[in-house]
């Protein structure tokens, strides 16, 4: 599904060289839960960055879904991003001027759904996290959770192969974090491939399987204490 | 049936997003329906006042020139003056011909009158120019008789000072002969009598292809009668056709050779005839240089208003570019998200400025008693003001279509 050897991620100025990631070796398989987590600093980020081909890397191999992707141009990758990832961020980053129905229809008209598509699938996912009668509201109008919501139901709209989740919970009270984390778990469960950046450590326990970064490398690998399924054991 | 089309182009829920945020794009699209109110009237000014300067007004410009001889004393003859004058101008190795006239093309200032095809007061007449020429006009002035008959020596007669009646015959342009008989081919107008001063009788002797009377802002300039006569005054003016290459030489030479000839004059007033077209046109040159310059200014501080606005709104939305961008936003899409926000802004822009060119026009016709506008002028001005929209947003959406898309992710 998702699979990273010897990744190497340099950052450049004039002065320094930052090692973001240095042999960053990760192999996620297809329907695991993997909550990615580590101090500030650590190179998490730009894991996520890198994975969710929003950043190029300079060394390594990075599969996805099979594909190789080192030699993909600024318009592959995105196409790449659209089709098979969702992303899910710490600020939900849904664009405030467009109402629920027009946020969740974005990654889809970048896809290239005709009209009638579009709406069942928008329909259909914002059905899925509870909000189908407010899709004429605009995001200020929800609360924290439920704007987080109405980002996990753009992200899975398109049918990704996997989620991408930034600090999903990182701007949620815990009474909506755990809200929203039940979401995620019910999404995995339906099958989709869920990788989950955080530094919350109790959160990282619900998923399936730890990796903790240092240093930019994967230093610890260790399943949750939730999570006991044979096939997630296999690390590089 | 496919689920997927080839482009979209957003403009849905670009427009509701506009619609939620109409501050600055409204501000934006009144800049651009003023701009294109005044820029539409003013190219249809220019263009109306350069299509006037281009009309031709008949005579030999280039080669043309004129001036003034003013008798005095009790010697002065002014016939014998005229003739002996006229004999020696048209001698002069280098000029073509010349004539007494009484009033110049384009200048300014000359005699006016009313023709009417029936005689009596109770009928209006049509106005005219009226120049007072010999049998050399056809040559002097370079028109061309298109129809009937040139006058001959024997036609031409003088005026006394204060002799208010008119000559038999005259001449005059196609333009005065569809005037006359709007009902009727030009060429027909020949060997017709017309009526001066209510009921004085006149035939039309022969018809002139084009002359231009001298007041450039009237709208009958094309209306010219020739009067074959010349004036027994001491104060008289010639007009003199020099060969091609010739004008500016001849003009000193000719001067001199007159003010010497006769001691009892003075000769004055000399121009050539094209300073004489520079010095009518000169408030059109100078409208028309006025008003391109206030449309270069406009359509700069319009196309900066949209680059200001589009680079504001693209500083603050980075996030939500970036997010697009992650979302799976090409750069291309990203840059057409920009144009097709600015085209539904413009496009607004040039529907109320297209009223508003109209309201200006009407205004315009009404005060100033301007033409109407063409009707091709707006849409022209519509399609202009989108192509400067675009061409102002162009920069700022490439820098939209930068930002990268792991902005997204950076927690500001």
């Amino acid at each position: 599904m998702l699979k990273m050897t010897d990744v190497k991620k340099v950052f450049r100025t004039d002065l320094v060289e930052t090692h973001a990631l240095r042999d960053f070796n990760l192999h996620v398989k297809e329907g695991d839960f993997v909550a990615v987590t580590g101090p500030s600093g650590s190179g998490k980020t730009t894991f996520l960055n890198i994975a969710g081909l929003l950043e190029t890397f300079d060394g390594g191999r990075f599969e996805l879904d099979g594909q190789d992707v080192s030699d993909l141009n600024d318009k592959q990758r995105s196409q790449l991003r659209n089709q098979k990832i969702g992303f899910i961020f710490q600020s939900f980053n849904l664009i405030p001027d467009l109402n629920l129905f027009d946020n969740v229809d974005v990654p889809l008209r970048y896809r290239g759904f005709n009209a009638a598509e579009r709406k069942k699938r928008i329909e259909h996912s914002l059905d899925m996290v509870g909000l189908a009668q407010r899709m004429k509201h605009l995001p200020s109008q929800l609360s924290g959770g439920q704007q987080q919501r109405v980002a996990i139901a753009r992200a899975l709209a398109g049918e990704p192969r996997f989620l991408l989740a930034d600090e999903p919970t990182g701007n949620l009270d815990t009474q909506m974090a755990n809200s929203v984390m039940d979401l995620l778990k019910e999404i995995n469960a339906n099958g989709t491939t869920i990788i989950m950046v955080t530094h919350d450590a109790a959160l990282a326990k619900q998923a399936k399987r730890n990796i903790y970064v240092l240093d930019g490398k994967v230093s610890e690998v260790g399943k949750s204490a939730t999570a006991n399924h044979a096939h997630l054991a296999a690390v590089q | 049936m496919s689920k997927t089309t080839a482009i979209n182009w957003e403009v849905g829920p670009i427009f509701r997003a506009l619609l939620r945020n109409k501050v600055g794009a409204v501000l934006i699209a009144i800049q651009i329906a003023v701009t294109m109110t005044i820029i539409v009237n003013s190219v249809f000014i220019i263009v109306e006042r350069d299509q006037q300067m281009q009309r031709v007004s008949g005579l030999d410009e280039d080669n043309t020139f004129y001036l003034s001889s003013l008798g005095f004393g009790q010697n002065f003859n002014a016939k014998v003056s005229i003739q002996d004058d006229l004999n020696m101008l048209r001698n002069l190795p280098g000029v073509v011909d010349a004539m007494q006239i009484n009033a110049i093309p384009i200048s300014g200032g000359g005699w006016s009158m009313g023709l009417q095809t029936k005689p009596g007061a109770e009928y209006d007449g049509v106005g005219t120019a009226v120049y007072m020429v010999d049998q050399n006009v056809l040559n002097t002035l370079d028109v061309e008789l298109i129809a009937g008959e040139k006058f001959t020596p024997t036609d031409i007669r003088w005026r006394e000072p204060a002799q208010g009646d008119w000559p038999d015959k005259i001449i005059i342009t196609k333009a005065l002969a569809t005037s006359l008989f709007p009902d009727d081919e030009w060429q027909t107008a020949v060997g017709k009598t017309v009526y001066i001063n209510d009921i004085e009788p006149m035939t039309i002797g022969g018809i002139i292809d084009q002359l231009q009377a001298p007041w450039i802002g009237w709208d009958k300039v094309e209306n010219v009668m020739l009067s074959p006569e010349q004036m027994d005054q001491d104060s008289t003016r010639y007009i003199i056709r020099t060969e091609p290459g010739r004008r500016d030489d001849l003009m000193p030479q000719i001067e001199e050779l007159l003010a010497n000839s006769n001691k009892n004059r003075i000769i004055k007033g000399m121009r050539s005839l094209q300073e004489t077209r520079e010095r009518s046109y000169r408030s059109h040159t100078a409208l028309i240089k006025i008003l391109s310059t206030i449309m270069v200014i406009l359509t700069i501080v319009t196309a900066l208003g949209i680059v200001g606005m589009a680079t504001f709104s693209v500083n603050q939305r980075k996030k939500q570019i970036g997010t697009r961008r992650a979302l799976g936003a090409s750069q291309g899409a990203i840059v057409r998200y920009f144009m097709v926000e600015n085209l539904i802004i413009s496009t607004v822009g040039v529907v109320v400025g297209a009223m508003l060119t109209l309201g200006l026009n009407i205004i315009l016709v009404n005060v100033f008693n301007l033409d109407k506008i063409d009707w091709y002028y707006i849409p022209i001005g519509m399609v202009v003001l989108w192509l400067v929209g675009l061409i102002a947003v162009f920069a700022p959406a490439k820098k939209a279509a930068n930002i990268p898309p792991a902005l997204a992710t950076r927690t500001v």
